[in-house]
């Protein structure tokens, strides 16, 4: 049966500028590869959500310039993969729309519309449920992620912020930053289970390893916190910066970033002792990251500044910025390394939702 | 260009990154941080807006000037209303009225799913065409404006308000700004819904208010000449606008309800209020009670027209008792 919220094959003028980017790129991959074709991986690119102005630019990570802009919807926020890494999928918060791109291009495939103010999003881990936090209108949807059929919708009356599933696909974790507290949901029956008061603003949530506890930003104090998850409560304060925002898990597995909005830092934490083992400095407000396929640099959004720098991970040193749209919030880099961005590997190939 | 608007996005930056954002992490209130860049960007925008009234309009009024003024004191009363406005009474309506207007109303119809199209969904040929979509914005928002100002004209209770715009008798780059609170708030009400039936400008929405408040305060400079008889058809000048400040007599009663537009003459030409005789008239309004203005100061102006506002609703009432009674 047909889902009436998928358009289908919806090309529209964003697929139409993609392709000529496309073009361009693969022109320019051609060039340096002696004529050769060029896959995803050689394709150096960053998908920049510019929140403020309703657009997206693609910048050239090579030749660190902005190639191209498109207008989507209005205020995108957050951009992720799904689990089979096969597409991207960038929300459109104000215009209630999901579009599904092709991760190596850009290309819009499909679009969903009647997702509701998607500010936040995330699949869990199996790639059965697709979850989205309502910041302004103050709900979490738990979408069943085959068809996008809305299995529940959970109103809380207190700004939820970020998302984060347990390796089983039980739980998903959401940080409330209106209570200043988090809140864990059945994904099964969407039943609430608990909630536990964290600290100031708490924004970025990460399930540890382990799976016993979690690591939770917090906004409006300087540090990021460790609530374990069967005592409800948090066993460990680790200072990072003021404004310790969202996290980010390393290449390899080992250490997380997360970014200090006031601060102007990046702070490293090890995940085996959960201390801080490094800081970077960016300033701008740095709020959203990603990882270049080599794994030595990660590029971060510039809130304040209308930029996107490229860090140096070796060295600490910011390579460079590139100059983009108003309030850039989420960033993709596409490359063999996405699967890093989701705590564990990818569903195998055909459970594609 | 490229320039000003790099120099605008790393000034804005700084004051957020510096200034801003560490006050606001140092009072609670980080999680409301994707606001605060267009507060610090709207007082940014006044700062602006002052800063070319005095450094260029202010030097071509007094290079070129029309009419010799006789009493600095109401230009003082409007020299206050601009620094008010600019630089905290619109930021703030901003907050206070439109936008909470526009969140509450978008939300609920987002919130069960409905969901205008976009200008460039609608016309996707606009999406690829920044400038494009920036001019159509322009002449939708304008166009809005114009026919807010017919109604300012033409209901009375609204008339006792905007007459204080028109009650200035040395109308110059100072006056755009005279207006009671109320009626700003009218027309944060007004942009409210325009935003929420056609949108909000996705890229350059600063550029758009800028320019648009920097064309209408030009529009009131105290000077003899225009833009020409081509490009005053094009974009409203001082002589444009300054008939519609004019001063009603017997053989012209009506003067002052014609020129409407705010930036672009076509919504005039087109509705039939344009009137092009570049003739010059003295400003102000044919009604003593409404001149009174002139003697006040600020708050004094804010009360009169307070009154005045009051009377004019009363008056509406007792003339529905009185239709409803006969
Ligand atoms: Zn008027």
């Amino acid at each position: 049966m047909e889902n009436p919220y998928i358009c289908n094959g919806r090309a529209g003028i964003v697929a139409a500028l993609l392709r000529g980017l496309a073009a361009f790129v693969v022109v320019l991959g051609c060039a340096g590869h002696g004529g050769s074709g060029v896959s995803a991986q050689e394709i150096e690119t960053a998908i920049v959500l510019n929140s403020e102005e309703a657009s997206v630019s693609v910048v050239d990570r090579k030749a660190m310039v902005q190639t191209h802009k498109f207008t989507v919807g209005r205020e995108p926020h957050h951009i992720i993969l799904t689990p089979d890494g096969r597409d991207l999928v960038l929300a459109s918060t104000v215009t209630n729309e999901l579009l599904f791109l092709d991760p190596a291009t850009g290309i819009e495939r499909r679009r969903i519309r009647n997702i509701v103010d998607p500010y936040q999003l995330g699949y869990s881990p199996d790639g059965k449920w697709f979850v989205t936090a309502a910041f302004r209108l103050h709900h979490v949807d738990i979408y069943e992620a085959k068809d996008f059929r809305l299995a529940k919708r959970i109103f809380i009356q207190s700004l939820p912020s970020h998302m984060a599933f347990d390796k089983a696909s039980k739980t998903v974790f959401v940080t409330l930053q209106g209570t200043n507290s988090i809140v864990a949901y059945d994904l099964a029956t969407q039943a609430e289970l608990w909630t536990a008061p964290v600290g100031e603003a708490p924004a970025g949530i990460l399930v540890l390893p382990d799976q016993k506890s979690l690591l939770v930003g917090l906004t409006g104090e300087d540090a990021a916190v460790v609530v374990d998850i069967e005592k409800r409560a948090v066993t460990k304060r680790i200072p990072t910066g003021r404004g310790a925002h969202n996290i980010f898990p390393m290449p390899g597995g080992k250490r997380i970033l997360i970014t200090n909005r006031i601060e102007n830092t990046i702070s490293a934490i090890d995940l085996a002792t959960l201390s801080v083992v490094d800081t970077f400095h960016v300033s701008g407000g740095p709020d959203d990251l990603d990882f270049t396929p080599d794994g030595k640099q990660f590029w971060v959004t510039q809130r304040f500044r209308r930029k996107v720098a490229a860090v140096d991970m070796a060295t600490r040193q910011v390579l460079g910025t590139v100059a983009v749209g108003r309030s850039p919030h989420g960033i993709f880099i596409n490359g063999p390394h996405t699967v890093l961005r989701t705590v564990e590997p990818p569903a195998p190939a055909g459970k594609r939702p | 260009m490229q320039y000003l608007s790099n120099l605008w996005a790393d000034a804005h930056g700084a004051i957020l990154e510096y200034l801003v954002q560490p006050l606001m992490f140092r009072i609670g209130l980080t999680t409301y941080y994707e606001d605060v860049g267009a507060a610090v960007e709207l007082v940014m925008l006044g700062a602006t807006q002052i800063l070319v009234i005095l450094c260029v309009f202010r030097p071509i009024e007094r290079g070129w000037s029309g009419e010799r003024w006789s009493d600095p004191r109401p230009v003082r009363v409007d020299v206050t209303y601009t620094l008010l406005n600019q630089l905290g009474l619109l930021p703030l309506l901003v907050f206070v009225v439109m936008l909470p207007l526009v969140d509450e109303l978008l939300d609920m119809t987002r919130l069960h799913g409905f969901v205008l199209p976009t200008v460039e969904q609608l016309v996707p040929w606009l999406g690829r065409n920044p400038l494009a979509l920036f001019l159509v914005y322009f002449a939708a928002y304008d166009f809005a404006g114009y026919w807010m100002h017919r109604l300012q004209h033409a209901l009375p209770w609204w008339w006792a308000l905007h007459s204080l715009h028109h009650s200035q008798r040395q109308v110059g780059v100072w006056t755009d700004n005279r207006n009671h609170v109320f009626d700003d708030i009218l027309r944060e009400i007004w942009l409210a819904v325009v935003a929420i039936l056609i949108g909000v400008e996705p890229g350059q929405y600063v550029g758009l208010i800028l320019a648009t408040r920097l064309i209408e305060s030009f529009s009131h400079a105290n000077v003899r000449f225009g833009f020409g008889r081509v490009f005053d058809k094009i974009v409203v000048d001082p002589w444009f606008h300054r008939t519609h400040h004019a001063l009603a007599s017997p053989a012209e009663p009506h003067i002052h309800d014609r020129n409407f537009s705010a930036v672009l003459p076509i919504w005039d030409i087109l509705f039939r209020t344009a009137v092009y005789d570049y003739k010059p008239r003295p400003t102000g309004v044919d009604d003593p009670g409404v001149d009174a203005d002139n003697a006040l100061g600020w708050w004094g102006q804010q009360v009169a027209v307070g009154k005045r506002l009051g009377a004019a609703i009363a008056a509406t009432f007792a003339r529905q008792r009185t239709s409803r009674a006969t």
